[in-house]
């Protein structure tokens, strides 16, 4: 049975994702994921959040899917060790040498390779084999027949994304937010890169300015770089079918309520099409449609904070 | 030291443009579209391969650097191509250093900077394998690339030019094909720009680029570790490559010159910044 994972933005959350049906949740570690530090863990939230996942017979994955600064493996490996021994379920990494390091010391360890691996063909898929990764997360534009070309040829799960947003550029393969703005920071002797999604800050998503295409004159002006969210609903009854082996809801950063509300949804319809191999799709839209106004809302907010800070008018993230 | 620059097609190769350069990297990796691309026309490659043997040139050929299943084909076939003719064939997916290292362990791997190298066990994992050669993510600090030297793997470091900021699965460009007037491969050769506030950013078939140029003339004592130095000069004209060239080969040769800094600054359309060298956002410059 397909997998239906979703985000643990704070021990709340893993506990409403649960209650909602989710099959396993990932959390980040503080200054090691790719979200801000206020939708990370720090230890002892994340035992706590494992023991919540235990209890309803679900699975936690850790994420530390930021790309450390160069020479932090001694600390990455301290990370591990904590996490192993609180009994994590899975680690999501995004960096191919700590997954070497990872598999070498803990070969009983699921591994999943992160969206910011963007990997894109077989061949790249098997390296990550290779270095220790049981699974990769197919990058969102990524056709159903790339995603099961490179499970045959490699033997990985498939993670696809459900609820996330799809750039113009590839998720690990843009670094527009820190040629904007930069802040470094220390977090506990931890290097930590506010604007750069790839090292640990946030995105300032400066897709998301007025933009204008200039050149002998302006030719086009006030349009955004594309960075759409999405809801996936009527291709999961075909991923199911296929071999897709992980749904994951994206949105660490959104309100409890919301992403309660989006497991519940996705939860509802995967057991419908698991009892009866259809679904009927139309009677799940309309909800799907309601929790994207509210997600959208949501995001809007966020994201003028976001901006505010690139442009050195707030501090807070 | 090594001073080495990109050409993407046989159009770019003027003799002169040539000349300040040890190595030239063949092929302009975002785009299998671009005009005469190296990497799209293997003749022109061949000729390519060729000039720079006459000119007694160190010979390097880019691959396409975001490759999906239905390109790695034609990626074979270039290797096959030119494996025995050039001095490295470089990579920036890991698919591709992957085949390159199992199929072809004779032929020196450069991992360029979009195979996304940040950290020292990833350059450990490469040389591991086989890389010779890695520009570490643009994204990184000198400490940090620094790190990576230890590992035994040469050093190459972008001194100049536009780096990539992103790279996705479509030339956003096209988009705009009909207001601007210019189909591809034509509507590359344009002079334009995405601007936003104080952001100027090139699109250039996949990739977006910095609008800036990197420029670390004044800084170079601070790279000098690296083996080799880049000038990013793929997108440019053939003068701007002579002239940049000309400017670099004489720093490392005979040291500073302000008159030289200053024709860089004027070279620049959009102005220089020092990229993520000091843990500044990208489009900062940081004045000696």
């Amino acid at each position: 049975m397909v997998e239906l994972l979703a985000p643990g933005g704070s021990v709340e959350m893993v506990e409403a994702v649960f209650r909602a049906g989710a099959d396993s949740v990932y959390s980040g570690v503080k200054g090691w994921s790719r979200r801000s530090k206020k939708y990370e863990m720090g230890d002892e939230e994340l035992k706590k959040a494992v023991n919540i996942a235990h209890d309803y017979g679900g699975y936690l994955r850790a994420a530390v899917n930021a790309m450390p600064k160069a020479g932090e493996e001694r600390m990455f490996v301290e990370r591990l060790d904590f996490l192993y021994s609180i009994g994590i379920d899975a680690i999501i990494l995004n960096d191919i040498g700590l997954m070497r390091i990872t598999e070498e010391r803990y070969p009983d360890l699921k591994i999943v390779a992160s969206i910011g691996a963007s990997i894109l063909n077989k061949e790249e898929a098997l390296l990550y084999k290779e270095s220790g990764a049981d699974m990769f997360v197919a990058d969102c534009k990524m056709s159903i027949e790339e995603m099961m070309e490179i499970k045959a040829y490699t033997g990985m799960g498939v993670e696809v994304l459900i609820h996330a947003n799809t750039d113009f550029t590839y998720l690990g393969r843009c670094w527009m937010s820190s040629y904007k703005a930069l802040r470094y920071e220390d977090l506990d002797g931890k290097a930590y890169y506010i604007g750069s999604p790839n090292r640990g800050g946030v995105c300032f998503r400066p897709c998301l300015f007025d933009w204008r295409l200039s050149g002998e004159e302006i030719y086009a002006s006030h349009f955004q770089l594309p960075n759409d969210m999405f809801l996936l609903l009527d291709e999961i009854p075909e991923m199911i079918r296929r071999g897709v082996d992980c749904l994951k809801i994206q949105g660490r950063e959104y309100s409890i309520s919301l992403i309660h509300d989006l497991v519940d949804v996705y939860r509802r319809f995967i057991d419908e099409f698991a009892e009866r191999g259809e679904v009927d799709v139309e009677a799940y839209r309309g909800e799907l449609r309601e929790l994207a106004e509210k997600r959208d809302a949501e995001r809007l907010k966020r994201t003028l904070e976001l901006m505010k800070v690139a442009r050195g008018k707030a501090n807070e993230i | 030291m090594e001073l080495t620059t990109n050409i993407p097609n046989l159009e770019g190769m003027s003799e002169c443009s040539i000349k300040p350069y040890d190595g030239i990297y063949l092929g302009m990796p975002y785009c299998w579209e671009y005009e005469g691309n190296f990497i799209s026309n293997l003749h022109d490659l061949e000729a390519g391969i060729e000039i720079l043997r006459s000119l007694k040139k160190k010979t390097y050929v880019t691959t396409f650097a975001v490759p999906r299943n239905k390109d790695l084909e034609k990626i074979y076939r270039l290797v096959e191509t030119v494996s025995d003719l050039c001095d490295a064939i470089e990579a920036s997916n890991l698919g591709i250093i992957r085949y390159l290292t199992k199929e072809y362990p004779d032929v020196k791997v450069h991992a360029g900077g979009l195979t996304n190298i940040y950290t020292v066990s990833t350059a450990e994992l490469l040389y591991s394998i086989g890389v010779s050669r890695i520009v570490p993510a643009y994204e990184l600090s000198i400490e940090d690339i620094e790190k990576m030297k230890d590992v035994g793997v040469e050093i190459e470091v972008v001194v100049h030019g536009k780096i990539p900021v992103g790279i996705g699965h479509e030339c956003f460009l096209k988009r705009f094909s009909k207001i601007v007037g210019r189909d591809c491969p034509k509507i590359c050769r344009e002079e334009m720009y995405f601007k936003s506030e104080d952001l100027v950013l090139k699109p250039f078939g996949h990739a977006t680029l910095s609008g800036k140029d990197i420029c670390m003339y004044e800084h170079i004592d601070k790279l000098e570790f690296a083996d080799a130095f880049r000038i990013e000069a793929v997108t440019e004209r053939i003068g701007y490559r002579e002239r940049v060239g000309s400017i670099y080969r004489r720093l490392i040769d005979d040291g500073f010159s302000r008159s030289d800094f200053e024709s860089l600054k004027a070279l620049s359309e959009n102005g220089i910044a020092n990229g993520y060298y000091f843990n500044k956002a990208g489009q900062i410059y940081v004045s000696r």
